[in-house]
């Protein structure tokens, strides 16, 4: 296996290993901080100040409301509204917020794994793509002439490479968000089934960040070189989304969201999105009279076999190219 | 002697953006082991399309190849470790140093690490090898390149232009180093224009032209092959000069006057030129023929020797006809 190890080596080696994923988890370490800066947790002396302040906005309330009463008299709406209630002015409104680890963790995933897709589709691309525009990639088939075995073991240690680093940067993130939980907050509430969910989202991100890397690295092996991924990536966001956006607005095509790239990464990292087609004349109606515009649910399980259908596309003609290209 | 690398037949025709590109067209090429082999031809006659179609970098249209017995490019994966191979100044990966380079090689190959600093050694890198590749002279990438073909001490190393950019020092210790390894049993193949140098270093050489070769076989046959049978006359009074030419015109010769000798074509018997001469008391010190040296030779067999006044396109050379060997009509 002296292939896999020259490729590991090779791998960790490169320029852009070493300068764009530490990068990427600056990035993830920098939101992690802020996020623990600007929460706190609720000490007396900071609750005594939010009741006060509570107390004080529910007074300031009153008054504008009596005010308000005294100026319109005979005159006011009969609109049942009596007034400001006690119960809606929360302390905790009043006061630094403090860190729920339990629900803030498991929405901020897409975070982590959002960044650590952008990092391994630009590892993936230049991965191959450096080493075809470089020329070495022939020089590597002159030692190692079974082609599916080269780009195979490259993808291969590659993905394994990324997922290793995917995982290093969410035990990171992880860390970080449990302190801030621990001191700038609560860690309260987490039973097995949550910790098995949390489990579940973050093999989907993990899923999900592969999936990235593979596509930067077929792109750019059918390209020969890391630009043509990136060319793509580029027109995907620019062409794609920005223009198709606009493009569908004006024609009106229903749940013209559901060509967003983005709405699939939601709906596979939150299990599922709903659309709403506000636009449509009609309403659907359920059989108790009640209303609706139009709705459409696309789940993770939607979205997933879009992207690997995606990929396996990718992946099947960037080695079929491989096998048959001539390389000079 | 066995043939390390025999090709019959060969034949690749790019697609290239205007129309088919013939590159090989029926092309032979036979190296025994031991020798160091010199592969010659102008711009674009196919010598690197040769080589990469050896190392299996390219799918050829047609014909047979093998290398040490195996036949390729199916059993290429068995030879490939004992094939050593720069193929056109090889490009490596700018941001790694020379030793890093190789020993992701070594890796590859699953070679013993230390091999890296003996190329590095051979080469003279050694004291450089932990600068990147990207702060290298050309010549620097080059024995670079060479280094990575040495690295797996191959019994056939294939060397393209191995002497693009080196000093004169350079090319000198790449010829030693050449004679050193084929002393040892290496057999080398080696593509150049500098002829001087392939005609020092060279056993045998092949030459090919747009696709096809044009000439094979030991230096020294192929230069008596095609010297055109010219010799240098001079005599022991060379104020007789014009008067032996006379002579000669009258037997049929067509004499080309210098100021000390004369030149003669087409001469099968010197010995004839002699008695001639003699018969009329003109009295010959020198007679030799007169050796073409292998740059003459390349020029005439390919057609590329330039004309005054005339512009050569690159494709402008010989086709040889197709020999029944190599595909032709017999
Ligand atoms: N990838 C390619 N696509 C199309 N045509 C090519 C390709 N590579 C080479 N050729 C053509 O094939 C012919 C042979 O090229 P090749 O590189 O084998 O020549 P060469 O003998 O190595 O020349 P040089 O002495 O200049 O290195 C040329 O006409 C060239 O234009
Ligand atoms: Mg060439």
């Amino acid at each position: 296996m002296s292939l896999v190890r020259a490729e590991r080596r090779r791998f960790f080696k490169r320029r852009l290993t070493r300068w764009v994923f530490p990068i990427g988890l600056l990035l993830l370490v920098t939101i992690a901080s802020i996020l623990f800066a600007f929460h706190s947790k609720p000490t007396a002396e900071a609750r005594a100040k939010g009741e006060t302040a509570a107390e004080a906005m529910y007074q300031e309330q009153v008054r504008y409301y009596e005010q308000y009463k005294r100026e319109c008299g005979e005159k006011c709406p009969e609109d049942g509204w009596t007034g400001p209630q006690r119960s809606d002015f929360r302390a905790e409104d009043f006061m630094p917020p403090s860190f729920d680890f339990k629900t803030m963790y498991g929405e901020l995933f897409l975070v982590w794994a959002a960044i650590m897709a952008m990092v391994a589709f630009l590892l993936g691309a230049s991965f191959v793509g450096a080493e075809w525009a470089s020329g070495s990639m022939m020089n590597l088939l002159t030692w190692q002439p079974k082609r599916m075995k080269v780009l195979g073991t490259k993808l291969g240690v590659m993905l394994l490479s990324v997922a290793a680093l995917s995982i290093l940067a969410l035990g990171v993130w992880t860390g970080i968000l449990w302190a801030a939980g621990e001191f700038r907050g609560t860690t309260a509430g987490l039973t097995p089934g949550v910790w098995e969910s949390f489990g579940l989202t973050a093999l989907r991100g993990l899923g999900m960040i592969l999936a990235f890397a593979a596509l930067g690295f077929g792109l750019a092996s059918v390209g020969r070189h890391t630009g043509l991924a990136l060319g793509a990536a580029l027109a995907v966001v620019i062409v794609g989304q920005v223009g198709l956006t606009i493009l569908f607005q004006m024609v009106r095509v229903p749940f013209w969201e559901q060509y967003l790239v983005p709405v699939h990464i939601f709906a596979w990292m939150n299990k599922e999105v709903k659309l709403v087609d506000f636009s449509s004349p009609e309403t659907v109606c359920d059989n108790v009279g009640n209303c609706n515009p139009p709705e459409l649910l696309i789940t993770w399980q939607q979205s997933g076999s879009i992207a690997l259908a995606l990929v396996a596309v990718v992946l099947v003609l960037a080695f079929w190219q491989m096998r048959r290209r001539d390389i000079s | 002697m066995a043939a390390v690398l025999e090709i019959q037949g060969l034949r690749k025709t790019y697609r290239a953006r205007g129309g088919p590109r013939r590159a090989l067209d029926g092309f032979e090429m036979y190296v025994e082991a031991g020798q160091v082999h010199g592969f010659l031809g102008p711009n674009g006659s196919g010598k690197t399309t040769t080589l990469r179609t050896l190392l299996g970098l390219i799918k050829p249209d047609s014909g047979e190849m093998r290398i040490l017995g195996q036949e390729l490019p199916r059993h290429l994966p068995q030879v490939v470790s004992q094939v050593g191979a720069i193929v056109e100044s090889p490009q490596f990966f700018a941001h790694f140093t020379a030793r890093d380079t190789l020993a992701l090689l070594a890796d590859a190959g699953s070679l013993p690490s230390e091999r890296v600093d003996w190329a590095l050694e051979l080469v003279g890198l050694r004291e450089r090898a932990k600068e990147r590749v990207k702060t290298y002279s050309l010549g620097m990438k080059q024995r670079l390149a060479v280094a990575s073909a040495l690295l797996k001490q191959p019994k056939l190393l294939i060397l393209d232009e191995p002497a693009n950019g080196l000093d004169p020092g350079g090319i000198r210790e790449m010829r030693d180093m050449m004679a050193t390894l084929s002393a040892g049993g290496m057999t080398v193949v080696l593509s150049s224009h500098i002829l001087g140098e392939i005609q020092l270093i060279c056993d045998s050489v092949t030459i090919i032209s747009l696709g096809r070769r044009v000439a094979a076989g030991p230096v020294a046959e192929v230069l008596q092959a095609h010297s055109s049978g010219q010799v240098k006359v001079a005599l022991e009074t060379p104020a007789d000069l014009s008067a032996a030419a006379q002579v000669l015109i009258a037997s049929g010769f067509q004499p080309q006057l210098n100021t000390d000798h004369l030149t003669l074509s087409g001469v099968d018997k010197p010995a004839l030129i002699a008695r001639l001469l003699a018969e009329r008391q003109l009295y010959v010190s020198e007679l030799t023929p007169v050796t073409a040296d292998l740059e003459d030779v390349f020029l005439e067999l390919t057609g590329t020797a330039p004309v005054p006044g005339q512009v050569r396109s690159v494709d402008q050379s010989v086709r040889p006809e197709l020999t029944p060997q190599n595909g032709g009509a017999a």
